[in-house]
């Protein structure tokens, strides 16, 4: 048997409409037998009726409505159907639910889940990477499950963590990542992963930007380089700690985003890391992004656009011959 | 061109009976006044800081909607509903020690004035962004009933200027959508801000739009107190027996600026002659009078009762200690665990 | 009575600390106001330190062999409340808690990763030590990558990784000479650091001592500096010759530094400090004189040397030497100098190329004397006569060849008539 991690998704949200009676799904064309616009809630309105729910095209209303909800002791899960259409909520999810905890008292429960991040031919609106607004703004937790066992136990802990979850899955990474089957064990939220040890550069990225790491740091080690490569798993809040033992390993820092490039995430761990980790660094720290231009939609410009395996490792060997 | 979008209300006072809780709806306005008076003289002589806002003009339409909502219900007031919140139970010590900044009200200091809430208590607290609480008040009622609870309903407030926004319509379609017992309570008074009516919208009256979003829809004269229990009264109970989402739109004049702050000088002389532009709570103490509902000494017994409850809520917020930064628990986030650190 | 505390005074501008090798009193003792209570070394001398006020010892701090910060509290005087509401308000507030222990990133959970922090001194992990990466990488990138710029990013290149270490171990980039770098273009890298230390760590040591540590610092800050040394003989029978007519027995090495006076007097601006864009010329001709004592050297200066005579400046010179042997040279004894000179001839050298100090543009050396042939042209025969080699070494931003070549023919002019000097 093999799980996708778009299975691990669906069947991460069976497990807590089975586990939990306080869980429901909110969002557009995920109910009946559509089961959504990436059939991530497939079979779950029939499993669990009522439970499962259709709303009209109004991102902002179904973020303040799970918000209602989730104060009168509900947990539910909003589904945007793409990140990008997330935008139109922004205001319920940044000044309602992330200021909720703080003015009242009263933690707000509520999981957005927004499949984000480029595929081909997908094109400007359909391809964005928020996690970086998101995790901006205080009162949220910001995940990015770059593993098909992440996809399924961080999404069943985001739903139990009191407060307000953006959970950030990566469309790419739907139907291409394959898991042997769903994980056992989990890592607690809040900790990044080593998913590659290494001793001359560390590669420090989340989401799909993982995989491409991962392969880069393949065609390094052909030239002798051992790569580190971190994967934070939570953009927030952000394990300073072992990114900071990773550059204490390498003495170099390159930090990996599919999202645009000014501010954000990766300029975050740099900050980071040349505040408290300088003394640790051998080489000025980088980071890599997409292009500051909206997503295109050719292939060919997408492919150039985006961070890839090849320009990872263009830009790790410059680092590595400072 | 001065458009005054409001209806002339449907009831007339001093003909038909007054409504049975009359008396009670006047004592809520009346606290309301001598309790914004008191805050406005705060404010006035430095010792609140921030802002001021007060209903004055709108107590009637606010007291009526906080009265027929009882335990298990929900409220989202918003800017100028001192006299429903009061009336729905919340106590005049949360909100002086919420304008006075006391580490002891229900916002610590955290937030001021009229954003101060107690969710578990069914009173949401609002945020600025006009139209963002109706899908909120939508949330709950869905909740409740999920949860089987029954005979409950929500209601939210909102003006003309906030009716505007796209919120407010995601909001009042996703209410229809789910079905749940909601009531939108709609105050036209008159100005947005500065803006008067003809900039806000061109429909001749607000209540107009019910139907298209598949409300019952009734408009009020806001200034007359009998019609406010009634009409309010009447679209609370309607929703709570399982009847559509319920739009009322009440006509007033805004009497003070947007907030204390404000003089209001952008007024047209000409509005302050329109019947909606009565003063309800002096309205309210004619027909008192007229009536002979209450004597003069029980009026001025109510008065004192008033003034000493208000001053008892300043006098006590005003001795707990402000919040201070250093011992301030600065997370955002209840689970401490998960709070990110930066140095 | 009130208490008046005894604090470590700034005993010269770069001082932050100093070491007790003496206390004098005991609580219980009368002491006079500015009695010399406790003797302190810093890297440049012994000196003692002084009561505040008249009054009772009643507590002493400080111990011997201990070292105190500049307004550490050493002790106490019990003082009169006149003494005290003059004194106690005005004296310099001793810092708080452990400098170390505030130096942002020194403590706290991120130093636990990091590599060989808290080992013992000079500890190495050789297990840790990551492998030398091959050569490929520095091949340049046929996509079109222009090379890394060896001038930014080369030897002289320590990275904020390799400098934190250095901090920690309070070492300064003198001290790596002795590596070959194995990085970019020589650049040593932290694994050449690391294994650097493992390798002195292995071998002999002690602590060197104040005065050495102190010589080292002065000698480092000059060879910042681009010094370049010219040289010429010197005749010195004449200078011996007027020695034995003079009482108080000037040894050459004093004749020079007159000489050098006077001819710095003639032509000030050659003793100049270019700092930025301005060139600094001292008001008095202050010339200092090296002094060899145990484990370094010192170097008194003679006020006005220009316009104190030959017999003066012999005796002041014996004054100094001899405060200088005993380590009680204070610090403006030693400050302030514009050229100082060297007799290395007194080891039997007849060639060398000192350095100037590192606040002095010049530096005038003297070889031993030797007989010597010379060729008379008078006589059209090789005379013995006694020559010696003197050099000046010049800081280049200030003066050149040319300029440095008439100051030392000057000199040797003056030294030529020296009964006038």
């Amino acid at each position: 048997m093999s799980v996708s991690y778009l299975e691990a998704i669906r069947e991460a949200q069976a497990h807590l409409l089975r586990e939990d009676k306080r869980v429901f799904i909110y969002g557009q064309d995920i109910s009946g037998n559509f089961g959504g616009a990436f059939k991530a809630t497939k079979g779950l309105a029939a499993e669990f009726p009522g439970r499962v729910l259709n709303t009209p095209i109004s991102e902002d209303a179904m973020v303040g409505t799970a918000i209602g909800a989730a104060l009168e002791g509900m947990r539910p899960i909003v589904e945007m159907q793409f990140a990008d259409f997330s935008s139109i909520a922004l205001n319920q999810i940044l000044n309602n639910a992330g200021t909720q905890y703080w003015r009242t008292n009263i933690p707000c429960p509520i999981t957005v889940r927004l499949p984000s991040g480029g595929t081909k031919g997908s094109g400007p609106f359909h391809s964005q990477s928020m996690e970086g607004i998101y995790a901006h703004y205080p009162g949220l937790i910001v995940m990015t499950p770059a593993t098909v066992e992440d996809a399924y136990t961080m999404l069943i802990d985001a739903v139990a963590i009191d407060d307000p979850v953006i959970y950030c899955e990566h469309k790419y990474l739907y139907y291409h990542l394959k898991a042997d089957e769903l994980p056992k064990n989990r890592l607690p939220i809040g900790q990044a992963r080593v998913v590659r040890p290494g001793r001359d550069l560390s590669i420090v990225t989340y989401s799909v930007m993982v995989h491409e790491a991962l392969a880069a740091a393949e065609e390094l080690r052909a030239d002798g380089f051992e790569v580190d490569v971190v994967d934070l798993r939570t953009v927030k809040p952000l394990d300073t700690d072992t990114v900071l033992a990773s550059v204490a390993r390498t003495g170099r820092l390159l930090c990996v985003g599919e999202s645009f490039p000014w501010g954000g995430v990766t300029a975050e761990v740099i900050a980071r890391v040349a505040t408290e980790g300088f003394h640790l660094l051998d080489a000025a720290p980088a980071r890599l992004n997409a292009k500051d231009t909206p997503i295109p939609y050719h292939p060919n410009l997408w492919s150039e656009h985006r961070p890839n395996e090849n320009s990872i490792a263009k830009k790790a060997r410059q680092i590595l011959a400072e | 061109m001065l458009q005054t979008a409001g209806r002339k209300g449907t009831s007339t006072p001093g003909k038909a009976a007054p409504h049975k809780r009359y008396l009670e709806a006047f004592r809520w306005m009346l606290q309301t006044r001598i309790f914004e008076e008191k805050l406005t003289s705060l404010y006035r002589g430095g010792l609140i800081t921030g802002g001021v806002y007060v209903g004055r003009g709108q107590e009637a339409v606010s007291a009526a909607c906080g009265m027929f909502l009882k335990k298990g219900d929900v409220f989202a007031p918003l800017i100028r509903d001192q006299a429903g919140r009061a009336a729905f139970g919340e106590p005049l010590l949360d909100v002086a020690r919420t304008y006075l900044g006391s580490r002891q009200g229900p916002m610590r200091g955290r937030d001021g004035n009229i954003h101060r809430g107690r969710p578990r208590a069914g009173q949401l607290a609002m945020i600025s962004h006009l139209g963002a609480m109706i899908p909120v008040v939508v949330g709950t009622l869905l909740a409740k009933r999920m949860k089987g609870e029954k005979d409950f309903v929500g209601l939210t407030t909102i003006g003309e200027g906030g009716m505007q926004t796209g919120a407010t319509h995601e909001g009042m379609n996703i209410a229809a959508v789910e079905g749940v017992p909601f009531v939108l309570v709609a105050t036209n008074n008159h100005y947005a801000y500065s803006t008067p009516n003809d900039r806000e919208f061109v429909c001749a009256d607000l209540v107009d739009r019910a139907p298209a979003y598949g409300y019952e829809g009734r408009s009020l004269d806001g200034t007359d107190l009998s019609e406010c229990l009634d009409v309010i009264g009447g679209a609370v109970e309607r929703a709570r027996a399982g009847g559509p989402p319920q739009l009322v739109v009440a006509s007033t004049l805004r009497l003070a600026g947007h907030g204390e702050h404000d003089d209001a000088s952008y007024v047209a002389a000409e509005i302050k002659g329109e019947d909606f532009a009565r003063d309800s709570l002096q309205r309210a103490e004619e027909f008192i009078k007229e009536e002979g509902l209450a004597d003069a000494d029980t009026l001025a017994q109510w008065r004192a009762d008033a003034t000493a409850q208000v001053n008892e809520a300043v006098s006590t917020a005003q001795e707990e200690a402000a919040p201070d930064g250093n011992e301030e628990d600065w997370s955002a986030i209840s689970t401490r665990t998960l709070t990110d650190r930066i140095s | 009575m009130p208490n008046v505390p005894i604090t470590m005074p700034q005993l010269g501008e770069s001082m932050a600390e100093a070491t007790i090798v003496a206390v004098k009193v005991q609580p219980g003792d009368k002491v006079a106001a500015d009695q010399e209570i406790i003797e302190v070394e810093t890297d440049k001398a012994v000196m003692g330190v002084t009561t505040p006020c008249a009054g009772e010892i009643v507590k002493i701090e400080a111990e011997v062999k201990g070292v105190y910060a500049v307004g550490a509290v050493l002790g106490y005087v019990e003082a009169s409340a006149a003494d005290a509401a003059r004194l106690v308000k005005k004296s310099p507030t001793p810092p708080k808690g452990d400098i170390a222990k505030e130096i942002p990133g020194r403590e706290g959970p991120e130093s636990k990763d990091a590599p060989a922090r808290n080992g013992s001194h000079f500890q190495v992990d050789e297990e840790g030590l990551p492998a030398v990466p091959t050569g490929s990488h520095f091949q340049v990138d046929q996509t079109g990558l222009l090379p890394v710029p060896a001038a930014t990013k080369g030897a002289g290149y320590l990275s904020p990784r390799v400098r934190a270490r250095m901090t920690e171990l309070q070492l300064t980039q003198a001290d790596l000479a002795g590596i070959a770098g194995s990085g970019n273009a020589g650049r040593v890298t932290i694994k050449d650091l690391e294994t650097f230390l493992g390798t002195i760590e292995k071998s002999q040591a002690e602590n060197a001592s104040a005065i050495r540590t102190g010589v080292a610092d002065a000698m480092r800050r000059s060879w910042t500096r681009p010094l370049a040394t010219v040289g010429l003989s010197v005749c010195l029978d004449p200078v011996l010759e007027d020695r034995k007519k003079r009482e108080a027995k000037p040894g050459p090495a004093l004749y020079v530094l007159r000489a050098l006076a006077l001819a710095l007097a003639e032509s000030p601006a050659t003793a100049a400090r270019l700092i930025g864009g301005r060139a600094i010329r001292s008001e008095s001709i202050d010339v200092g004189v090296a002094v060899e004592a145990q484990d370094g050297i010192m170097v008194p200066v003679i006020r006005e040397a220009d316009k104190t005579s030959l017999g003066d400046l012999t005796s002041r010179y014996a004054e100094l030497v001899d405060l200088a042997r005993r380590r009680r040279l204070t610090a403006d004894m030693t400050s302030g100098g514009i050229a100082s000179v060297s007799n290395f001839g007194t080891f039997g050298l007849d060639w060398g190329t000192p350095i100037p100090l590192p606040d002095q543009t010049l530096l005038l050396g003297l070889g031993a004397g030797r007989k010597t042939p010379f060729w008379d042209e008078k006589t059209g025969a090789f005379v013995p006569r006694t020559e010696a080699q003197m050099t000046l070494s010049f800081d280049h931003r200030s003066l050149d060849g040319g300029g440095a070549g008439r100051l030392l023919q000057r000199v040797v002019e003056l030294l030529g008539s020296p009964e006038k000097l």
